[in-house]
């Protein structure tokens, strides 16, 4: 039997396999050692630590028993539903266009994008989240010269910073941690929380990527609505609630004063009736509009009135009765056309039904989370996610409002980061269980530290 | 008199929920406060408390936070949960229905008119 407080909590974590769990189990046990020392002294008993250590039981059953407690939860199904995801993405991927010439995804840089994903994918799934957090200002910093610093060096294409649009996708993650970092119980901490958002923003305007600041805006009010409801900022949330809705709505004011409103009310028209011009802005919503007349439900032959041939080109009586082949040489957001128009309706209601039961299973274990940073880190990633999906069928349907990628499946690079932002979304599902708040409303710190504290981190307390 | 250890073994959990019911309490709060509300008839051992607190919030019926008991120390403090207060109530019950049942074996059984 050990005789002293720290030979007991070192018996009792000799038992304990996960070491992250052992900092937390040893934490509550040495406190309570130190509250039975502390009574025993006062009684005058003599060697009060000795009587403390004996009064906790065997320390081999006590330890074996939290062992059995807690485990790490491995998250399986989701990891392999995601690699099985990715893997019939890169094969559609190189399927789909391997008649494109010039166009046709590389069979390697596929196979080569789906190993990289994985190791994002397992390398974050074995990450210790907390450590973001504990550097969630760093992160923060370092995510924003990623931006800049890509937006200015890197080459653009067509105007538009292609590199910068993918450092963008990690955004929405980056505001959460951010937000668990501006913690505080004043108007100081909110209203810092609130402006990290708009240096993400104008990165997002600077690349430009009008589908990335939305998904930036839309995850960054959820994030701050729901940090606000779980007391980040200290009572009186309905008025820090009343605010962040005011500035969302204040949002549409501003885009439409800065004098993008007519140009997205055009967008907006033409998405949802492209045939008012459909050889101008409304050429792609209409094309697949037209395509997807002709889909069947399962493409038994090889032959249609109207499909995409060899070279991107579509053949179909497009433009009245006159038929022939139009140039319709789709980018790679199209993907999802292509598989519908190529095999037909039921292989893409099967590819999109396997990705929402993806989303919808890990927004299951997101709202499971007890632990409020893992919690709204994976809502940041489902959220992301869920948007990209939900506007890559609107796209691939033929409202064309914005044009986005559907995770996992679109696209090399796309591809690594879903992976990598869904093994942050599972690292939190294996490791959250054991970790705790502080509690609400009593967070006192300045409004700038550099280093975020996390209470449940520290193991010796002295 | 010894108390079988048997005897409390099994309703344990239905005694610590009880005592969560009317307030969060640590660790240490909870064994003290079963010492004394027992007349000390129950001596539960931390090594025992812990490893079942846990289990319990593994299956939701109490959560835990870090909160400050008395000069400001922190310490984990339990929460009794709307489903661990369902399990109480389904506990406290079993165990009536189990008490009433041997006390009228120990009784002599009802009698039959």
């Amino acid at each position: 039997m050990p005789e002293t407080i720290q030979a007991y909590i070192e018996a009792v974590e000799a038992q304990i396999r996960w070491r992250r769990a052992r900092s937390v189990v040893s934490l509550e046990l040495r406190r309570h050692l130190e509250d039975q020392r502390d009574a025993f002294a006062a009684e005058g008993l003599g060697d009060a630590e000795h009587l403390a250590v004996e009064e906790m039981g065997d320390p081999v059953s006590v330890g074996t028993e939290l062992d059995r407690l807690h485990r790490p939860r491995p998250q399986w199904g989701l990891l392999g539903l995601t690699i099985a995801l990715a893997c019939a993405g890169a094969f559609l991927r190189v399927w789909l266009t391997r008649n494109e010439g010039l166009d046709a995804v590389s069979p390697v840089r596929a196979a080569l994008a789906l190993v990289l994903g994985t190791a994002a994918l397992l390398g974050a799934y074995f990450l210790d989240f907390t450590s973001l957090a504990r550097h969630a200002r760093g992160i923060y910093a370092g995510a924003l010269a990623a931006g800049v610093l890509s937006w200015w060096l890197l080459p653009n294409v067509n105007r538009t910073a292609y590199c910068t649009r993918y450092i963008i996708l990690l955004y929405p993650v980056v505001y959460a941690l951010w937000l668990y970092s501006c913690r505080g119980s004043t108007w100081g901490h909110f209203i810092l929380a609130v402006a990290g958002g708009i240096p993400l923003a104008v990165i997002c305007l600077l690349a430009p990527f009008t589908f990335g600041l939305l998904i930036l805006l839309v995850c960054g009010l959820v994030s701050l609505l729901c940090a606000i409801r779980m007391g980040w900022f200290g009572p009186g949330r309905w008025k820090f609630a009343g605010t962040a809705l005011a500035l969302a709505a204040g949002m549409p004011a501003l885009f439409f004063g800065l004098g993008y409103g007519e140009g997205f009310i055009v967008r907006l028209r033409l998405a949802l009736h492209p045939e008012l011009d459909p050889l101008g802005r409304g050429y792609w919503g209409w094309m697949t509009k037209m395509c997807l007349r002709d889909a069947p439900f399962i493409r038994r032959d090889g032959h249609s009135s109207f499909g995409i041939g060899g070279g991107g080109r579509v053949y179909g009586g497009f433009f009245g009765d006159a038929k022939g082949y139009v140039e319709f040489s789709v980018d790679q957001e199209f993907l999802p056309l292509r598989l519908l128009m190529g095999w037909g309706w039921l292989a893409y209601l099967l590819l999109m039904a396997a990705i929402a039961a993806l989303l919808v299973w890990l927004l299951v274990r997101c709202l499971r989370q007890r632990q409020q940073l893992g919690r709204l880190t994976a809502l940041a990633v489902v959220l992301s996610l869920g948007l990209e999906t939900l506007f890559s069928a609107a796209l691939n349907l033929g409202f064309t409002i914005f044009s986005s990628h559907l995770p996992l499946v679109v696209g090399n690079l796309h591809t690594v980061i879903d992976m990598a932002l869904i093994g942050l979304a599972l690292s939190v599902f294996r490791g959250g269980g054991i970790l705790r708040d502080e509690p609400a409303g009593e967070v006192r710190r300045p409004v700038f530290p550099w280093r975020v504290k996390i209470s449940i981190i520290s193991t010796k307390e002295t | 008199m010894e108390l079988d250890k048997s005897l409390v073994s099994g309703s344990m959990a239905m005694l610590v929920l009880k005592l969560l019911e009317d307030g969060d309490k640590y660790g240490y709060q909870m064994i003290e406060e079963l010492r004394r509300r027992s007349d000390d008839t129950f001596h539960l051992k931390a090594g025992t408390l812990y490893p079942l607190l846990h289990g319990l919030e593994e299956k939701g019926l109490v959560t835990a936070y870090e909160g400050e008991a008395a000069a400001g120390k922190p310490r984990r403090y339990y929460h009794l949960t709307k489903q661990g207060r369902g399990a109480l109530r389904e506990k406290e019950a079993a165990w009536n229905d189990y008490a009433r049942a041997v006390g009228r074996v120990l009784e002599g059984g009802a009698c039959l008119a």
